[in-house]
């Protein structure tokens, strides 16, 4: 049994160490690199995201004056755009693939830069978290989408649009999923530093307003992972034991915009 | 006609009220022109509020429309131009509508005669739009750019290529020169560029061929003497922008910021003040401005440009007599602190080479100030306000002084759609009729400006 007990942590060290060296390959590039990186952010990023990476450059507040999103800051190390679930970190991937299509309304796709770059960036950007944030950063999980097994049929989407009014998505998204809600301003939505927030922003009957992507996949993560700092929530727990409907509900949102994705 | 005014500027400002007050949500996420359409993004990215940019959008526009710091070619998605379909097109074409449906002017006309002081008239028009602009712009491909634009002055009734010029960006190593050549605007970079500013021209007032009332326009980058006339016999306008701040010129020029973001250099050469294509003296007018740039700070920006342009035989004092030479200095800034925007020019217009038989009658240095605060009160609803003095030289018979302020409201119903109410009036003692740099007492305006 004791023998069993060290055998297993040998293994495990070993692995963590395996996991922890192709993790370090990745959050510690040379000097070079992200020197690179940050010439490339100072000439491009700083106007919006600051020097520090706190979200106050001088173009910051223009951009969406009195309203969310601002800038994002990244001395906090979390991130709204993520593939990995609610409250754990996020990918380098994540940070390159917002670099690359860039926030749709706020932020300027980067897509024209050579793949090189945008990773260098990344890197740059990574070493804007506090020391506090990277203290607490929380072990990679990326998110399972799985494979989807609930095709996309007349009746997939009519179940969708059930659990759509089920979960009261229409409370923040409206009846029509155009965000226009009666009693909207009564609801006061607000993200973390207290803006003022509109789903409204996001059309749900128009996929060129999803920040986080509009495939399907990207919906479903959407849905499973929330959008932190923003009031939409997480929905992984109630999906736990019933993803066919968070696939229902994805068919029903594709379906709100009739084939005129991407 | 006296009591009429309150009347409906008081329901005028009652309507305004009303329309701002029943849009209290935010602006909605709008892909507008072409580069915000081709981007996907608010054309607050690159703008405080359009026509002014904002930190990132100069760097946008001083890079050749390319993500500032890269040499992107300006390239969104996989398309190029080369199968460009209609979709695309939107990416290149935007259009611009703008005037006054109301203006209302308070100032004595000289129309009866050029020596008899006018009788103070109070006029009341409506009119609406007076500008339409169509421009397209963008990248061919990488570090090679174009931007056209053709406006349509409804009064005037004539159409123009205001702009036109093709851009070569990053030749020799990044940031280092990039060229314009074309018909442009010199200012295009300095620290506060002439067709940057959130007042309007606005049109003067002309009877039967007399200039009854000057146009409302920035005194800074105006021709500032009295009795100029282009080469040809043209009279120049003193209040008509010129020179460095003129909105096009023929010619070629090179800027940069070889040394980083805190630097900027630009040099030009161009035909003559006024000279389109072809040049009807040999000798060109050249300029240079410096910038320097502070964009490093929290939610701070701030940077200031001197400049210098030297003309060259490019004007008249007289029909008869030999060409001077009409030049202009001056030193422009900009700072930004979170949502405010403050920026001024002061300007020196000097004549040289004057006949000497002109010469005491002829105040050879001129100057000009503007300076404009905006100010985004809500997320909607950006105050302006502007001061411009006028110290004018030319014929001294002739010439007149002018300070005026201008107040405006614009409010935004989308970040391209925005109605706006402004208030021009003149600080010093109108006169009669006499001269039109001093007859005008106040202008009351209502209008609006879409951009597509
Ligand atoms: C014009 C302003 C602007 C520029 C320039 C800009 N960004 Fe952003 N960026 C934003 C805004 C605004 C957001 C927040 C969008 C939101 O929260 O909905 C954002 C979000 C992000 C995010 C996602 C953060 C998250 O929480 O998931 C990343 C990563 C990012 N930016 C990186 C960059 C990098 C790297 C550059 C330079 C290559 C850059 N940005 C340039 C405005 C800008
Ligand atoms: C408490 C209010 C609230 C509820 C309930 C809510 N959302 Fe959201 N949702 C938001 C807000 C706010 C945003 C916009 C976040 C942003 O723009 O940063 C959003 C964004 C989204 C997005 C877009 C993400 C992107 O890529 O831009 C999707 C998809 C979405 N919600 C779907 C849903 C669905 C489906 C439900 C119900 C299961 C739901 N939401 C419930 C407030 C809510």
């Amino acid at each position: 049994m004791l023998l069993r007990f060290h055998f297993l942590t040998v293994i495990l060290v070993i692995g963590g160490l395996l996991v922890s060296n192709v993790h370090a390959i990745q959050t510690e590039p040379t000097p070079e690199i992200i020197a690179r990186g940050k010439i490339l952010y100072d000439r491009s990023c700083i106007f919006c995201h600051g020097v520090q990476g706190k979200g106050d450059g001088p173009a910051a507040f223009f951009g969406a004056s009195y309203w969310a999103p601002r800038a994002s800051d990244f001395t906090v190390g979390q991130y709204k755009f993520r593939s990995t679930a609610s409250g754990k970190s996020h990918t380098d991937e994540d940070l390159f693939r917002i670099i690359t299509n860039g926030v749709p309304g706020y932020m300027p796709p980067f897509v024209g830069w050579p793949e090189e770059d945008r990773w260098h960036v990344v890197s740059y950007v990574k070493t804007l978290h506090s020391t506090n944030s990277r203290h607490n950063e929380k072990p990679l999980e990326t998110f399972q989408i799985g494979t989807q097994n609930v095709p996309l049929t007349v009746e997939s989407i009519e179940q969708g649009r059930q659990v759509y009014f089920k979960f009261e998505c229409d409370a923040c998204h409206g009846h029509n999923a155009r965000g226009d809600v009666p009693d909207f301003e009564a609801q006061d939505l607000k993200d973390n530093l207290g803006m003022p927030i509109r789903p409204t922003d996001l059309d749900l009957t128009n996929p060129y307003s999803f920040k986080n992507g509009a495939a399907a996949h990207d919906i479903f993560g959407t849905l499973m992972t929330g959008l932190i700092g923003t009031p939409m929530p997480s929905y992984a727990d109630a999906f736990a034991q019933h993803e066919d409907d968070a696939w229902h509900l994805v068919h029903y949102i594709l379906s709100l915009s009739q084939g005129s994705g991407p | 006609m006296d009591q009429f005014r309150p009347l409906v500027l008081g329901s005028l400002v009652t309507v305004f009220a009303i329309a701002v007050s029943s849009f209290p949500s935010p602006p909605e996420a709008q892909a507008i022109p072409a580069y915000a359409r081709k981007y996907k993004v608010n054309c607050t990215v690159c703008h405080t509020r359009p026509p002014r940019l904002n930190t990132f959008g100069e760097r946008f526009l001083e890079n050749g429309y390319q993500m500032p710091g890269t040499e992107d070619g300006g390239i969104v998605g996989k398309k190029q131009l080369g199968d460009l379909t209609l979709d695309d097109v939107t990416n290149y074409l935007a259009f611009r509508l703008r005037g006054n449906f109301l203006r209302n002017f308070n100032f004595a006309r000289k129309s009866p005669g050029p020596d008899v002081p006018g009788n103070p008239e109070d006029r009341t028009d409506f009119g609406w739009p007076e500008t339409f602009q169509l421009f397209t712009g963008g990248t061919l491909t990488t570090n090679v750019g174009f931007f056209v634009d053709v406006t349509h002055d409804l009064p005037a009734g004539n159409t123009d290529i205001a702009r036109g010029y093709f851009s070569l960006n990053n030749l020799g190593f990044h940031n280092l020169a990039h060229l314009r050549i074309g018909k442009f605007d010199p200012s295009a970079y300095s620290s506060f560029p002439l067709l940057r500013q959130q007042l309007d021209f606005v049109r003067p007032d002309v009877n039967s061929g007399v200039l009854d009332r000057i146009p409302l326009a920035s005194n800074a980058f105006a021709a500032k003497f009295f009795g100029l006339f282009e080469r040809d016999g043209t009279p120049i306008a003193p209040f008509r922008a010129s020179l460095f701040h003129s909105p096009n010129e023929v010619g070629i020029d090179v800027h940069g910021r070889p040394f980083g973001d805190w630097f900027l250099y630009q040099v030009g050469i161009l035909n003559g003040a006024n000279e389109t294509f072809g040049d009807s003296n040999n000798p060109k007018d050249w300029y240079v401005m410096v910038r320097l740039d502070q964009a490093e700070s929290d939610l701070f920006s701030a940077n200031i440009s001197g400049f210098a342009y030297f003309g060259n035989n490019n004007a008249k004092v007289a029909l008869n007599n030999s060409d001077v030479s009409w030049s202009q200095y001056g030193v422009s800034a900009t700072v930004r602190y979170k949502m405010v925007d403050l920026y001024g020019a002061y300007v020196i217009d000097r004549v040289t080479d004057l006949p000497q038989a002109l010469a005491s009658g002829f105040d050879t240095t001129a100057s000009g100030v503007t300076v404009e605060a905006d100010v985004l009160a809500t997320d909607r609803l950006l105050l302006s306000i502007r001061y411009d003095h006028l110290d004018a030289g030319g014929f001294l018979a002739q010439r007149k002084s002018n300070s005026l302020l201008a107040l405006q409201a614009k409010y935004y119903l989308r970040t391209n759609i925005a109605l706006f109410i402004r208030d021009d009036f003149n600080l010093r003692k109108a006169e009669g009729g006499v001269s039109p740099a001093r007859n005008f007492r106040n202008a009351f305006l209502v209008g609006a400006d879409l951009i597509f």
